[in-house]
């Protein structure tokens, strides 16, 4: 008998190992196909079809009334779930265990679609209705990975930039908006002098340090810094991100950010803003999000300001994050994988004027009205996407952990060049993973 | 089989071991042997195909010093984790050792913590521990100045926090552990040391500690290994923050693996089997030996 069951089990083992070969989340879909997909009448009957959407924690009220009316215009059932945060890291677990939605928020940016392996996963969103409709400056801003869209951007992409209080600027006799990163930093030191806090940083939670580092490699960025990144021929390590990462650290150890930096929260530096004990922030546009939350559009007018600021002057970086846009699965059913374009292009199609109004947000379309409810400061930030640059997430082929190696060095566990090597092993790791040449 | 060998007869069918190996098979062997194949191989959310790198991963992640330096992290949580829940463990045995009506009651209050979810531990913590939480108010009433210490955010301190909290929600096994420990010393060699006349303390470092040692070896090793383990409270407090102090292996695996590096994220965890594998034996054959002398 054991002569029998030792190959047998010999047979399992090997099954077993080349199953265990396979990506599980690869699924049957060709990946080839790019045949540009049909795109069916924002109403067609959908009785009996259901559609799930992951959102985050974040998102997941932006989809809701467009799929109740969605729902009630179609007959279909579309169920709005609640991934847990850390979002993205979620949702790539979930799919690399085969566990997919037919639509999906995510960054647009081309180093978050490489992650979720879009050409592998993704619906190709290219001949979508809605395309002609957005605003030129958006149009192909982002979305794309290798010349394929994947992304459909539903609201206007983050700019990163200097969120202010009028008021602040106001009292310590600040009568402009600085011209550029210096004439900030000046402004800073003004305010300083005159014992008000300049800067307020939430290094607590980590992940808006980057933006310093960031906004200060604008310039840098419009004359093709990432592009000599992502071929390996400019480094972390190199002057020019590295003394980026110095200047944040100088500007720390001169005393112009708030004494609690290490332990600082995302909502702290929501009231520090608004209440005017700091003067500014370099945020997203989530940062503003939260104060809306918080306070009224005529209070927001009055208090709060924004400016895009670059070394040179006022280029804003851009970063479409998760809540700006959507992706659509490869499920391997047609039918549901037709019911999701077609939900997209009723979003974007019919219902979009009811929910811009809804969201109180600015349009991202030529024929629709941005409503006059929508606070200055988000217009101001709206304004600066024409002549912005994209950020590392939008023009590096991956996202190292940047925002947690900056955290590391506020808590003093690291210097500015253990910053700059740590993040250049990750994205060498990264880029080697995605098969980048010259990795 | 097996029977032959040895002679004996089984007095059941070795037919009934079927569900619990095929239990093991599933859920531990199979991915064990998932985790060793992975990890030669370029396995990444990125792309679909996954081919044999070699030692790759293990070079990258060797080189990178984020592994050592948690590791280093590790053991500095393990071993504390090990003397404070055995010291919580032991002394708490000895505390309440006599079976009357109230110290029944405390035990079972000391072992709720075992019961609950380690995240959930973790949370509670959090809340308690933050700069205006109700550590700091109580310390504030009691000292009459404001107490404003961000526990959670000492680069020196938090990981000693961190081990503190570990071993508060594990002590009750431990002590569920030595009590049992203590009710097999036999109430001759306790009434003898009594006629000779030793102290409590005499009582202790000379009889019942000594019997204790089969109970000292099964807590040491679980506590040691087991927090080498550990991910949730670290995870639910700190998140392995203030700059990294109080990153513990697994939650540098768990965002190596978010990152999308599903290879790396295997080959680190196959270090930590290593590791941990390279700690258990010598601290079992240590210990078993220490019982030996009874």
């Amino acid at each position: 008998m054991s002569r029998i069951r030792k190959p047998l089990i010999a047979a399992m083992a090997v099954a077993l190992l080349t199953a265990a070969c396979s990506d599980p989340g690869a699924g049957t879909t060709d990946a080839g196909s790019s045949a540009p997909a049909s795109w069916p009448a924002e109403t067609t009957k959908l009785d009996g079809v259901k559609l799930t959407i992951w959102a985050a924690q974040n998102s997941n009220t932006v989809a809701k009334q467009v799929a109740a009316d969605f729902s009630t215009a179609t007959g279909a059932k579309v169920d709005i779930l609640t991934v847990p945060d850390p979002y993205e890291q979620s949702v790539q677990t979930k799919v690399a265990s085969g566990d997919k939605p037919d639509l999906a928020f995510w960054q647009p940016t081309a180093s978050q679609l490489t992650a979720i392996n879009a050409k592998q996963n993704l619906q190709p969103l290219d001949g979508a209705p809605f395309i002609e409709k957005y605003t030129p400056a958006l149009k192909d801003a982002t979305g794309i990975l290798d010349k394929t869209r994947y992304a459909a951007l539903v609201t206007v992409p983050a700019v990163e930039g200097v969120w202010y209080n009028k008021e602040v600027f106001a009292k310590y006799g600040i009568a402009a908006t600085p011209k550029n990163f210096e004439a900030m930093v000046t402004d800073a030191r003004k305010i300083k002098a005159q014992g008000g806090v300049p800067f307020y940083e939430m290094g607590g939670e980590k992940w808006a340090t980057q933006w310093w580092v960031q906004v200060q490699l604008a310039d840098a960025a419009k004359n093709g810094l990432w592009d000599k990144v992502n071929k390996g021929e400019e480094k972390f390590t190199d002057p020019t991100i590295l003394d980026a990462i110095k200047k944040y650290k100088s500007l720390v150890d001169e005393g112009l950010f708030n004494k609690n930096i290490t332990s600082a929260t995302f909502v702290d530096q929501g009231k520090a803003l608004l209440t005017g004990q700091a003067a500014m922030a370099i945020q997203v546009n989530t940062f503003f999000s939260q104060l809306q939350a918080q306070s009224t559009t005529a209070e927001l007018n009055k208090k709060i300001g924004f400016f895009p600021i670059s070394p040179g002057g006022t280029v804003g970086t851009n970063i479409p994050d998760q809540s700006n846009a959507l992706i659509a699965f490869k499920t391997g059913d047609a039918k549901r994988e037709a019911a999701a374009r077609q939900f997209l292009s009723y979003w974007l199609g019919t219902a979009y004027p009811e929910f811009v109004k809804n969201q109180n947000t600015v349009s991202i379309q030529t024929g629709v009205e941005t409503p006059t409810t929508v606070p200055d400061a988000l217009k101001a930030n709206a304004a600066s996407i024409g002549e912005s640059v994209g950020s590392m997430q939008v023009l590096a082929i991956v996202n190292p952990d940047l925002y947690l190696n900056l955290a590391n060095m506020l808590a003093g566990q690291a210097t500015p060049d253990k910053v700059a090597s740590a993040t250049q092993a990750q994205f060498d790791q990264l880029a080697q993973a995605i098969g980048a040449p010259g990795f | 089989m097996t029977a032959k060998a040895t002679g004996r007869k089984p007095s059941q069918p070795l037919a009934f071991l079927v569900p619990a190996m095929a239990i093991m098979l599933v859920f531990f062997f199979v991915p064990s042997v998932y985790n060793l194949v992975y990890a030669f191989t370029d396995w990444s959310s990125f792309k679909s195909s996954i081919n044999y790198v070699g030692l790759r991963n293990f070079s990258n992640v060797l080189q990178n010093g984020v592994l050592l330096g948690d590791l280093k992290v590790n053991l500095i949580y393990a071993v504390a984790v090990a003397i404070f829940q055995n010291l919580f463990g032991l002394g708490l045995a000895l505390l309440l050792e006599a079976d009357t009506r109230i110290n029944r009651f405390a035990r079972t209050m000391i072992f709720i913590p075992v019961l609950m979810s380690a995240l959930a531990v973790g949370y509670i913590f959090q809340a308690l521990l933050k700069p205006a939480g109700s550590v700091n108010a109580i310390l504030s009433f009691f000292s009459g100045q404001d107490v404003s210490y961000a526990w959670l955010n000492d680069t020196s301190w938090t990981l000693l926090w961190l081990t503190l909290i570990h071993s508060w929600k594990w002590m009750g096994l431990a002590m569920l552990i030595y009590l049992a420990g203590l009710k097999t010393i036999s109430a001759e060699v306790l009434e003898a040391a009594r006629i000779d006349g030793v102290n409590r303390w005499q009582t202790f470092r000379h009889v019942k500690f000594p019997f204790l040692a089969p109970a000292v070896t099964f807590n040491v090793a679980t506590a040691l290994l087991g927090s080498m383990n550990s991910f949730d409270i670290a995870q639910a407090t700190t998140g392995g923050g203030p700059g990294q102090t109080t990153e513990i292996l697994n939650i540098f695996i768990y965002r190596t693996f978010g990152q999308g590096l599903f290879a790396q994220a295997t080959t680190m965890s196959l270090v930590l089997v290593i590791v941990i594998s390279l700690m258990a034996f010598p601290t079992i054959i240590f210990l078993r030996r220490r019982e030996r002398v009874l």
